[in-house]
């Protein structure tokens, strides 16, 4: 078999949600001794990427999106460890992500970490109701490149606005990129805030994310 | 029982009420983190809500429970109050009720999924819901399981009430609008939905919140032609955005969602009301409509 048709065998066992075959083939990925870079990118990435394209036109929904990132990451989770050259290149740049104070709306949040992570970020994610001062904590001692904060309600949004402020006070604001989402998040309130992006949905969340390092 | 006289009288389009958090939110109140608690710690700001869309003409308001079932109030560590909370509700709204009107009991998402999203399984949904049902039941007239999003967890719910209750149920739904139709968020259809709602055997069938008026028109006409159940039609009014001082505000202009609401009147639903972003004012203009009709 050719190498683009076994990663295109991968793409789809993701895109079909075929657990089975797609563990099969990073394993066979593994025991052949085939790169697992490549694995990663240009098999199991691109069918993350179709899983993300389904979403977004809506013919896949949150259970699809959901176990096509696990089938995903479970996979990363067998891969990684015999990347050639160290696992050092697996990492797109760090995430620390929660839904802000107030606010015990997770699912949103939770969506955006699982896609991130599926495409190769390193996630932390805090949870929900979270204290402003908290995310910036972890933040810095995980020296992340991103901070997310997620609010789902119009009376908790005014907390995204405290994490950049307090970024701010503290004078780190250009060490860290701070995306906001949530139902009533608009690219305005963004603005207004003073974050650096915006994303409507969890793909979006991903190019943003990718976007803002420059990837 | 008068809902379903109300029902069975083909001139009558029953008046819901609209919403409740934006109105706790216009009067200064920081929520907190669950409106719910309120019934509790400002009972008369919550009787004053209901009243006021009683007294612009709402046949019948739901009580201020949306988030008082177990799975929903264990969040926020207030599971062991469930029973002082959902009785205090039933207790601020009978104080405003009048005479003619209906109370209905308001049953929100359990706000947990099922796998692969999260890990909670029909049995805990419906228990969950069982508890807050027991207690309302001395209360309400009828009931509104609304804002759901999974068709499974609805149907956890319908059996959690009917095991409790022989009062009559509205369930609603909350689909998104997609370029293939109208889908919850889990991805049931709105076809789907129907079909299973009405195998359940509810009253009354319905939608609510996350689309605005203008969305909900097409959603009750496609449901029309699924089924010959009384509709119910709760749309948002917009989306919200924030104002200059960070207060939350819907710019959806009042007179074009009252437009809307009498399209879908026209189409054939049966209850309308508004959901967030809605207000007296909203649920006044279409009393007008009603009543000109």
């Amino acid at each position: 078999m050719s190498q683009e048709k076994f990663y295109e065998e991968i793409s789809d066992a993701i895109v079909n949600l075929n657990e089975d075959k797609a563990t099969e083939l990073a394993n066979k990925a593994i025991d052949k001794n085939f790169n697992i870079l490549n694995v990663i990118e240009v098999g199991f990435g691109a069918g993350i990427r179709r899983v993300g394209e389904l979403w977004d036109a809506g013919e896949f929904f949150l259970p699809e999106l959901m176990r096509g990132a696990k089938i995903m990451q479970d996979c990363l989770d067998l891969l990684i460890p015999h990347l050639q050259g160290g696992i050092e290149r697996k990492t797109l740049g760090k995430v620390v992500i929660a839904t802000i104070e107030g606010d015990i709306h997770s699912i949103g949040k939770t969506i955006v970490a699982t896609m991130l992570r599926a495409y190769g970020f390193e996630v932390y994610d805090l949870g929900a109701d979270v204290p402003a001062e908290k995310i910036i904590d972890e933040a810095i001692e995980k020296n992340v490149d991103i901070i997310g904060v997620s609010a789902l309600l119009t009376t908790t949004m005014l907390g995204q606005k405290k994490v950049i402020e307090i970024l701010k006070k503290k004078g780190i604001s250009n060490k860290f990129k701070v995306i906001l989402g949530g139902a009533p998040v608009t690219s305005k309130w963004v603005e207004e805030c003073g974050a650096d992006g915006y994303a409507g949905n969890a793909v979006e969340a991903v190019e943003l994310a990718k976007s803002l390092l420059r990837i | 029982m008068l809902f379903h006289d109300w029902l069975k009288d083909d001139s009558k389009i029953i008046l819901f009420d609209g919403a409740m958090g934006t109105e706790i939110f216009k009067r200064g109140i920081e929520p907190g983190k669950i409106p719910d608690l309120l019934n509790i710690e400002k009972p008369d700001i919550i009787s004053e809500i209901h009243k006021s869309y009683y007294d612009v003409g709402s046949d019948m308001c739901q009580t201020c429970t949306f988030g008082s079932s177990s799975l929903n109030l264990k969040k926020y560590k207030l599971e062991d109050r469930i029973k002082e909370i959902n009785e205090k509700a039933l207790e601020n709204i009978k104080k405003v009720c009048l005479p003619t009107c209906l109370i209905v009991g308001d049953i929100g998402p359990s706000g947990e999924f099922r796998p692969p999203v999260g890990n909670t399984t029909s049995e805990q949904w419906q228990s969950s819901f069982a508890n807050q049902v027991k207690i309302l039941e001395n209360g309400v007239d009828l009931w509104h399981i609304e804002t759901i999003s999974d068709i499974e967890e609805m149907q956890a719910a319908i059996r959690a009430v009917k095991k409790n209750s022989e009062k009559p149920i509205i369930a609603s739904m909350t689909y998104n609008k997609t370029p293939r139709g109208y889908f919850t968020i889990m991805g049931d259809s709105l076809e789907k939905c129907i079909q299973i709602l009405e195998q359940k055997k509810v009253d009354v069938i319905g939608a609510n919140c996350t689309i605005g008026s203008n969305d909900m028109i097409g959603l009750i006409e496609e449901s029309i032609k699924l089924t010959n159940k009384p509709l119910s039609a709760k749309p948002n009014a917009g989306q919200p955005k924030i104002d200059k001082n960070g207060k939350p505000f819907y710019e959806y202009p009042t007179k074009d969602y009252a437009r809307d609401i009498h399209d879908m009147i026209n189409l054939g639903a049966k209850i309308v009301g508004g959901c967030c972003g809605t207000s007296p004012q909203t649920i006044m203009e279409i009393r007008k409509i009603i009543d000109s009709l």
